[in-house]
């Protein structure tokens, strides 16, 4: 968070201080990747572990069980998560040339809640040898296919002729929301209490849940969309100035689009089906990335993975020590951080725009 | 080697907005088109960049244009659009920069300051794109687009600039300039087309100029043949004397007159 305080950067030196942004955020990561292994409910800490390593004293077993099984896999599941959020927010401020984008535009969070909440009420009533087959990952399986599906159906509805429309893609995306909106309504009207209490909790999102087994899930999908957002830098830069310049710049406007869709679809889809609703990332730090090296997406995707990581693991940590043993929903500390913070930026650029 | 658009129609829903144009720009000319509004010109161009959908044949130095990658043709042709909008807050230079990346002259990192001083803003370099005035933007573009197309000739095949109304909200000093640039480029050998709104700058700098009306071609040719008292009036619908100097007592201004 220390790189954001000055908006006002001489620009002719953005790119190459966007670049250098990558290692500080890289550092940056790193610091809060090892207080995320620190700190915890249990009374182990790193550097107690590290101590014990250099002194050659072997781990106990519940050490390495919170370390091996818990941290580490938590740890990971939110740097994945953190960077597809961001990477996916970046993308698609770009896509839709509008920097109040975000992955629930093409429909992945309408999507990925009714799967959820199908999941959750309707679960129950699938015969019993699916329900050990899927286990407690059924909810973020349905989840995955809702966002997935609702932004190939998003996507078919506003392509004609091989271009996609990206204003009927919006207002699709409204009425998609709504329809969603409205079925999961009628579910959360026939749900139980015990229910009830689950959708609540998985639409203020979580990293509770990780395991190795989700990592290993959701990672290699994640990883993959993220690679492909990261290419599309020049395109998107070009896409700045308008689908028909940025053709006439040599950019092959649909095919940017077409990965751009489906890599914000696999990446939010997949981290919103590991961790439940987690807001505010997807636009508080392209935007803060914005203020701090410029629009350029050349750096500005990788940046935002870099930052979102960071940002998702620190507030996960937050999360965990703040009413601990207990632990708060993510989402919750995501949005009491990231709204005041984004309403200060807000307020300080038009103080500075008006004097 | 030249810019061939061979009989272009365009619909639009039901009316259709070219009924079969052709025209041919040649390297080393500044090729205009004029008309009324609602001629057409503008969908011309479109069709001839490739934006709009369109029926009939587009040659760029002799190779169909249909089917040629848009990094090929970037490399080729550069586009002045009428109006353009910046999504994010890039700084000119930023924005020039996006133009020398289509370009083939990636290499050569002075370009898009070159070509900003060719449009006279050098000393904005570092401004924001969406601070400047709609006259700034539209000269910044036209930097872009020079950063694009650096070398009228590359390889011995002229490079084009398709210009749409690249004076529109110029001041006269500024619509001069700009003209000057495309006649500069046409002259090193590269070609220009430009739809021109305004008949004496079309006058002054076009070599040879194509007049739609209601989506065809009702002249073409070099300006002493076209621009005639026949030809203006039938096209614009209103009675037009072309070199007659209005009353005496009502001042006058034209680009013919003004020395830098």
């Amino acid at each position: 968070m220390t790189a954001i305080t000055d908006p006002l950067v001489p620009p002719r030196d953005r790119l190459s201080r966007a670049r250098a942004l990558h290692w500080m955020l890289a550092a940056f990561l790193l610091l809060c990747a090892l207080a995320s292994l620190q700190v915890g409910a249990a009374d182990v800490t790193l550097t107690a572990l590290l101590g014990k390593l250099v002194s050659g004293e072997a781990l106990s077993q519940m050490e390495r069980v919170v370390l091996f099984d818990i941290r580490l896999p938590r740890l990971t599941m939110g740097i994945l998560v953190g960077a597809a959020l961001a990477v996916s927010g970046a993308a698609m401020q770009g896509l839709f040339r509008n920097p109040l984008a975000d992955p629930g535009i093409v429909g992945v969070g309408a999507g990925a809640g009714l799967g959820a909440i199908l999941a959750i009420v309707l679960g129950a009533l699938l015969p019993a040898w699916m329900q050990e087959l899927t286990g407690n990952h059924l909810t973020p399986f349905a989840a995955f296919l809702g966002g997935w599906g609702s932004t190939l159906l998003l996507y078919r509805v506003s392509t004609r002729h091989g271009r996609t429309s990206v204003a009927t893609m919006l207002l699709a995306g409204i009425a998609l929301g709504a329809l969603a909106g409205a079925l999961s309504g009628i579910l959360v009207y026939i749900a139980d209490d015990r229910q009830l209490r689950d959708l609540t909790f998985w639409g203020l999102g979580s990293l509770a849940g990780a395991s190795w087994a989700k990592v290993f899930a959701a990672g290699p999908l994640i990883l993959l969309s993220i690679g492909a957002a990261l290419m599309l830098g020049r395109g998107l830069n070009a896409l700045a100035l308008g689908e028909a310049t940025a053709a006439h710049i040599g950019i092959n406007v649909q095919r940017m689009k077409n990965i751009a869709i489906l890599a914000v679809a696999g990446a939010a889809g997949a981290a919103v089906a590991v961790s439940g609703g987690i807001g505010f990332i997807g636009i508080v730090v392209p935007h803060l990335l914005r203020l701090r090296s410029g629009p350029d997406h050349r750096t500005l995707l990788l940046n935002s993975a870099l930052l979102g990581a960071s940002l998702l693991i620190l507030a996960d940590v937050i999360a965990r020590v703040i009413i601990a043993p207990a632990e708060l929903p993510i989402g919750i500390v995501t949005a009491v951080l990231g709204a005041p913070v984004f309403l200060w930026i807000l307020l300080k650029r038009r103080g500075m725009v008006e004097t | 080697m030249t810019l061939e658009a061979q009989e272009i129609r365009v619909r639009y829903g039901r009316r259709e907005a070219l009924r079969g144009v052709s025209l041919t720009a040649e390297p080393g000319e500044v090729t205009a088109i004029v008309g009324p509004n609602g001629s057409g010109k503008s969908t011309l161009l479109g069709a001839i960049d490739g934006t709009l959908p369109h029926r009939g044949h587009v040659r760029l130095n002799g190779q169909d244009v249909s089917g040629q990658p848009a990094w090929k043709l970037a490399a080729t042709r550069a586009v002045l659009p009428q109006a353009s909008r910046l999504a994010f807050p890039f700084t000119v230079i930023e924005v020039v920069r996006i133009g020398l990346q289509a370009g083939t002259a990636g290499d050569r990192p002075e370009v898009p300051m070159q070509a900003l001083a060719r449009v006279g803003l050098a000393h904005y370099a570092d401004r924001l794109f969406q601070d400047l005035s709609g006259g700034e933007a539209q000269r910044v573009m036209l930097a872009r687009v020079l950063a694009q197309v650096w070398a009228p000739v590359e390889d011995g095949a002229p490079r084009w600039l398709l210009l749409d109304e690249p004076v529109s909200s110029l001041d006269i000093a500024h619509q001069l300039q700009v003209m000057e640039i495309a006649r500069d480029f046409a002259r090193g050998g590269g070609g220009v087309l430009a739809v021109m709104h305004d008949l004496n700058l079309t006058a002054l700098f076009a070599d040879r100029i194509a007049v739609l009306a209601e989506g065809r071609r009702v002249a073409f040719g070099p300006p002493a043949d076209v621009l005639t008292d026949d030809t203006l009036s039938r096209a614009y619908g209103c009675a037009l004397r072309v070199s007659a100097p209005p009353p005496a007592d009502i001042p006058f201004i034209l680009p013919h007159a003004a020395s830098a």
